[in-house]
């Protein structure tokens, strides 16, 4: 049974929102209320809104005061944004944990934690097991900041966990989200009118559709699962397969040059970089085991690893084969050769 | 009828590949994307090459199944020609005893290995099932890690059924009902000397009795005697393999002397022979905590295939050249 006093830290981040949207709607949740820098989110009704950055310790004043039964962490951030750039990161992610994870010791009410983590804690490399288990983690070295600095939250809420168990603290380690109006760096990337891709190398990916993501998020709060949890769909895909069924055409490059040129192709073409992990994601993929989601929370991802895509196809908007390069002339030109 | 008729003579192939030319341009400028106006005008071809150009827009539109581990059934029967010809024509295999791996269910083969640069008595080991299994079904393999971090040898692998070699992709497979092919010497099997050949290596650590015992599978020994030959190493070109950081680099009489061409393997003759299933299920799945019983499994399954081999090299007779 979820609290009927639930916190949202992050509200002002897409996730932060959608949980916020869906937690509305539940009588049985008496109050919510969602902690951000900025202002509120518009969409936003019952939901009560305080102006707090998650790295001051001013959270420790405010949290418990709320009288908190459940909080959802879901302001860690995967990659800089405008107005967060990459020095902020690591600030925002450890340090606002440690905070964070100070305000709880105070708040008496609290009976249960989420922390919307990452999978990238496991890495990305090329000889791996194919499907990740929770008890995984670090054993492959952590190449990024991003894995580092997920790591030492991580284990920053394990600690947390032990100390308080009366609480049950549960870290969803979610693969990367899909969705047409997501605007994180890989579904943009995805949106490229010719996506570049490294040159001999085909990654797994299992990539979360952004309905379940949400979904998720609400069935852990409602469940008492302590740990760690994989979110990820069933199955997987290939990078190719995706491309293919997106109808995008490819550019391979080289893999050292990846990195440098899908920044300047990205510049141009309206998509971002692709950071440190998108990068060794791109190119050796990453596949996790969702036994535990799908028995221990219960919830079970209305996608799975192919579905997720060929929906996103269907409602991805973005640019379509543009006419000067259309193939159709080609097989036009072999045509009338042939007369 | 008519169709096989056309197909016949290759000037009426030519018109009717022109006439599908002109269609699929009358489409695209209807409106139709290529693909479409492709499937659509190829109904008019001759059927086998109509077959081909609906295949290849259902691959260009990612209208395939690849499964959770990126096999690739589709693409596995696309390249199984090239294995095939290697089977029959290079390496004359003969295959003893395909119906001891199951029909059904689970089984891990344990096998020696050789020929160091691909794992070719895998897609050996593969085809002989496929081909004479009275129930041919699709074995996957564990290739050596290193596999796994080259570009284009990782992707080809993944779709034919190669997984990197882990305890957990072996007992995963297992436990979804797969033939898992394993090779316990790993490097040390194909990194060994020509003078070495057939002599089995140190099985690890026994890690495959482990996963057997914990998934319940049973185990098949195979004994592979023709792909010791296939790439004869004499030397390790060892400053060049750390450079790249292979595990080795063979010089072979070919390679590198001939370039590329002393890639080809050499046409060996090559005889598998699939032993008794050794059937473990009768010591539990806690039984694989048990470094002793590990051990004497492990030794006792390097023995049946070194045995076997011993018996196959006599069988085989000469390595090269076969009077017919």
């Amino acid at each position: 049974m979820a609290g009927r006093r639930v916190v949202i830290i992050g509200v002002a981040s897409h996730w932060g929102r959608e949980l916020a949207r869906r937690l509305e709607r539940d009588p049985e949740i008496d109050y919510l209320a969602g902690i951000d820098t900025g202002s509120a989110p518009a969409d936003l009704g019952r939901t009560n809104f305080i102006e707090a950055d998650i790295r001051s310790p001013l959270l420790s004043r405010l949290l418990p005061g709320t009288e908190a039964e459940t909080i959802v962490h879901c302001g860690i951030l995967w990659y800089p944004e405008p107005g967060k750039p990459a020095r902020v990161l690591h600030d925002v992610n450890v340090i606002g944990t440690l905070q964070l994870l100070a305000a709880c010791e105070r708040t008496r009410t609290l009976e249960r934690l989420v922390v919307r983590g990452s999978a990238a804690i496991y890495g990305c490399e090329g000889a791996t097991p194919y499907f990740f288990t929770e008890g995984m983690a670090r054993t492959l070295p952590l190449r990024t900041r991003f894995q580092r600095d997920i790591s030492e939250l991580e284990a920053y809420v394990d600690n947390f966990a032990r100390r308080h168990p009366e609480v049950a603290c549960c870290t969803l380690r979610y693969q990367p989200e899909i969705g047409p109006d997501l605007g994180t760096p890989l579904v943009r990337y995805l949106q490229l009118p010719v996506v570049p891709t490294q040159l001999g190398w085909d990654p797994r990916l299992q990539l979360v559709h952004a309905d379940d993501a949400t979904a998720v998020l609400e069935a852990a709060i409602r469940s008492r699962t302590r740990g760690a949890v994989n979110v990820a769909p069933s199955g997987s895909i290939s990078l190719s397969h995706v491309l293919r069924v997106l109808r995008r055409p490819t550019l391979p490059i080289p893999h050292p040059l990846f990195g440098p040129a899908l920044e300047r192709l990205g510049r141009r073409l309206g998509a971002g970089p692709i950071y440190g992990d998108g990068v060794r994601l791109l190119r050796f993929g990453r596949g996790v085991d969702n036994r535990r989601l799908l028995d221990e929370v219960g919830y079970r991802p209305h996608f799975n690893a192919e579905t997720a895509i060929r929906d996103f196809a269907a409602n991805a908007r973005g640019a379509r084969i543009s006419r000067s390069i259309h193939p159709g002339d080609v097989v036009g030109r072999f045509a009338g050769a042939a007369r | 009828m008519s169709a096989s008729a056309q197909a016949d003579s290759p000037q009426a192939t030519a018109e009717s590949v022109a006439d599908f030319l002109r269609r699929v341009r009358t489409g695209i400028e209807g409106g139709l994307d290529p693909v479409t106006a492709a499937n659509r005008a190829a109904e008019e071809l001759p059927q086998r090459l109509a077959r081909l150009v609906q295949l290849l827009s259902r691959r260009v539109r990612g209208d395939y199944h690849e499964d959770e581990w990126g096999f690739d059934e589709e693409f596995a029967e696309a390249v199984y020609p090239v294995f095939e010809f290697l089977y029959e024509a290079w390496w004359r295999v003969d295959a003893v005893g395909v119906r001891n791996v199951p029909a059904h269910g689970r089984a891990l083969l344990v096998s020696n290995h050789a020929g160091s640069l691909f794992p070719f008595d895998a897609s050996m080991i593969l085809l002989a099932i496929m081909k004479q299994h009275p129930l041919p079904r699709w074995a996957r393999f564990l290739v050596l890690d290193w596999a796994f971090v080259l570009p284009f040898i990782s992707a080809f692998m993944r779709r034919v059924g190669g997984v990197p070699a882990s305890k957990h992709n072996a007992a995963r497979l297992l436990e979804q009902d797969e033939v898992v092919m394993v090779f316990p010497e790993g490097v040390k099997g194909t990194g060994k000397q020509f003078s070495e050949r057939y002599r089995l290596q140190r099985f690890g650590r026994g890690g495959f009795v482990e996963v057997a015992l914990r998934t319940g599978s049973p185990i098949v020994p195979v004994a592979v005697v023709g792909s010791e030959e296939i790439y004869p190493k004499l030397g390790n070109a060892r400053p060049v393999a750390r450079a790249v950081g292979a595990p080795f680099v063979p010089i072979t009489p070919t390679f590198p002397w001939l370039g590329p061409l002393g890639l080809v393997p050499l046409p060996s003759k090559w005889r598998i022979e699939f032993c008794e299933p050794i059937d473990l299920s009768a010591h539990g799945p806690d039984a694989a905590d048990d470094p002793r019983l590990l051990f004497d499994v492990s030794e006792q399954v390097r023995e049946t295939i070194q045995a076997r081999l011993y018996e196959n090299l006599v069988e085989r007779r000469a390595a090269f050249f076969h009077p017919l």
